[in-house]
């Protein structure tokens, strides 16, 4: 009977934790479809005659479009470039010098402590010397100090996992260190390299700080959701809402694959 | 042909040394065991020899080529871990062929060998399935298969059969047997395991502190243990040591103990010297009162392991036991009457533990 109750009472818990958690993400994507009447109203309508309206408007509208299209652009090149330059790093880190690994570790880890309010400034001034003030390139540059340090401290514990035992046995047949790299390191901390390249893309997807700093025409789409509100009284309350998802929907697909693969893996279990 | 010469290895990390200017010579088609207590530098040895682990100083040379400098792919040697370290991305059979396949062979001249090892292993049902679904005994065939396979020089096995339970342990011990039986080719197998050892080796490398204590084969270890530590570790049950005084026409004597030593074997010894016997369980059997090198105690415990019993007896306030198949008419508090052959007393100097056996 205690049982039963403290089984129940967990269950409630649960729902309204699930409740909370959602509700405020259901509300924005039922207000995407929503006419701006529909939004204002007193009484909040879950009835209604949904319209694709507001996204129309998103993607008819320049500023938006570009805004994505240059967050497409930063966030792949600087996680792509970050995985080249941080994963090999990683396994150096994880294989060789363990010794100062530990500290590495620890100081590309302190990078992420820094608000960036700290380095926005500087960095505003240096980029208008440099002549790189708003261009994706400066965008990609500052980037690649989270992408590669995030990559390096999330892979460094993925090499680690790969047995020692395994890359000894392929350099007994043969094997050079770049082959046991591409053959046998790579290939099985691939599961938790996808993870962290996850982690890291969804890191930059949602800056907002240094983009809103740091450019000012080839802004990403968080600044440009961002400046929507400041649109003056009339707010677009239909558009926001359709934008926040659009910005919403690449982390919310890379995290649902990301616990898809950690699902089959942890079904096939390690041996 | 593959005999193996190392000269003068020394290994140390940083200022700690493992190995200190250790010499070995391993003829071709021999079955070695490098055997010693954890960290006594069997493994490190080993691995040096694969290339895994480069020397501080000393040569190797193996089937007369100086493969000091060598990567561990280009040595001719084949290894098998403790671990298996079968590769989890791989079926059974790619696992097997993976090095076949990398040095270029050619598939038509793969599979007939994929065949011949799965077969001698019986791994022909296993060769789609993923290392992960097989057992810890399949696992450790496939990774002999994928060392087999490739035909090497020189079979090196680390700790191989210590992740497996003691039946399957002991299977797998006699087909390696068989095994190096039927290839005759030169193999290097390290363990802690003494009994392991003795089953399988032609000869034996008692290793301790990076040194080699005694090399011979198991039963010169056995029967002519060069010190008191190589008596110690080998045999079960362990050997009884007492310290006793010898006497003119050498006796040992030491309490109510009197033991007549063989002349022969210990011509060296002098009357008044201190010495250290070694006694082995095995050695020794119950007597009749009075009878020629007997000893006397009190039965403390006695342990049945089936065909035979140990004895746990007290003599003058020490326990020393032995082994007898008629320990089931014995009970604790008895005494009891036991005896050993001279020349089956070992002797050693108390001091350096050597042993004061003639040469």
């Amino acid at each position: 009977m205690g049982k039963l109750i403290s089984t129940t009472l967990t269950r409630a818990l649960l729902a309204l934790l699930i409740i909370v958690a959602l509700g405020p993400i259901l509300w924005t994507v039922l207000g995407a479809f929503k006419e701006l009447r529909d939004i204002v109203t007193p009484v909040p309508k879950l009835i209604f005659e949904p319209t694709l309206d507001n996204f129309a408007t998103i993607l008819r509208n320049p500023t938006i479009r570009d805004g994505l299209m240059h967050s497409v652009i930063v966030v792949s090149a600087s996680v792509l470039i970050g995985a080249v330059l941080g994963i090999p790093a990683a396994h150096t880190l994880a294989r060789h010098a363990r010794r100062w690994g530990d500290d590495v570790q620890f100081f590309v880890l302190s990078l992420r402590f820094m608000p960036p309010v700290a380095i926005a400034i500087p960095f505003i001034v240096i980029y208008l010397d440099l002549g790189i003030y708003d261009t994706l390139f400066g965008l990609i540059l500052v980037y690649l100090i989270t992408t590669i340090s995030t990559v390096i401290w999330l892979a460094v514990p993925a090499f680690e996992r790969v047995p020692h035992d395994i890359e000894e046995a392929a350099a007994m047949e043969g094997c050079g260190p770049a082959e046991v790299f591409w053959r046998f390191s790579l290939p099985l901390a691939a599961p938790s390299l996808f993870g962290a390249l996850v982690f890291t893309f969804v890191l930059v997807w949602n800056e907002l700080l240094l983009a809103l700093t740091l450019a000012a025409q080839n802004a990403t789409l968080p600044v440009v959701a961002a400046s929507i509100t400041s649109l003056g009284k009339e707010v677009p309350w239909g558009v926001i809402n359709a934008a926040t998802v659009l910005l919403v929907l690449p982390p919310l697909v890379f995290i649902g694959l990301l616990m898809g693969l950690l699902n089959t893996m942890v079904r096939s279990g390690p041996k | 042909m593959a005999h193996i010469h190392c000269t003068d290895i020394v290994k140390s990390y940083g200022a700690h040394p493992v190995i200190s200017g250790l010499n070995l010579d391993i003829p071709n088609h021999e079955f070695v065991v490098f055997l010693g207590p954890s960290g006594c530098g069997k493994s490190t040895m080993l691995r040096m020899i694969a290339g895994l682990e480069e020397v501080t100083g000393g040569r190797i040379e193996i089937g007369g080529t100086d493969v000091t400098d060598l990567p561990p792919g280009e040595r001719g040697v084949a290894m098998v871990f403790q671990s298996y370290a079968l590769y989890p991305h791989m079926s059974v059979a790619d696992n097997i062929t993976f090095g076949l396949r990398r040095q270029g062979v050619s598939k038509a001249d793969i599979a007939p060998r994929l065949k011949q090892v799965a077969e001698v292993l019986g791994l022909e049902n296993f060769l789609d399935r993923r290392p992960k679904n097989l057992s810890g005994g399949q696992q450790q065939r496939v990774a002999m298969a994928r060392a087999m396979i490739k035909t090497p020089k020189v079979f090196l096995f680390d700790e191989p059969l210590s992740n497996l339970d003691a039946k399957l342990r002991e299977k797998l011990r006699t087909e390696i047997r068989r095994m190096h039986l039927k290839l005759k080719t030169t193999t290097i197998f390290v363990t802690h395991d003494q009994l392991e050892a003795m089953t399988i080796a032609d000869r034996i490398v008692l290793m301790r502190d990076g040194m080699i204590e005694q090399m011979g084969t198991p039963d010169e270890i056995f029967e002519r243990p060069a010190s008191r530590f190589v008596a110690d570790f080998i045999g079960t049950p362990a050997m009884n040591f007492i310290t006793a005084q010898l006497e003119p026409g050498l006796i040992a004597h030491s309490g109510s103990i009197r033991l007549q030593l063989s002349e022969v074997e210990f011509p060296s010894l002098k009357p008044g010297q201190e010495v250290e016997l070694g006694l082995r369980p095995a050695r020794m059997d119950l007597c009749e009162p009075g009878s020629a090198n007997a000893l006397t105690g009190e039965v403390v415990l006695v342990e049945n392991m089936g065909a035979e019993g140990q004895v746990i007896t007290e003599v003058d306030g020490a326990e020393i036991s032995f082994v007898t198949q008629g320990f089931r008419d014995l009970s604790i508090g008895d005494t009891v009457h036991f005896t050993i052959r001279p020349e089956h007393i070992h002797v050693f100097d108390p001091k350096t533990g050597r042993s004061l056996r003639k040469d």
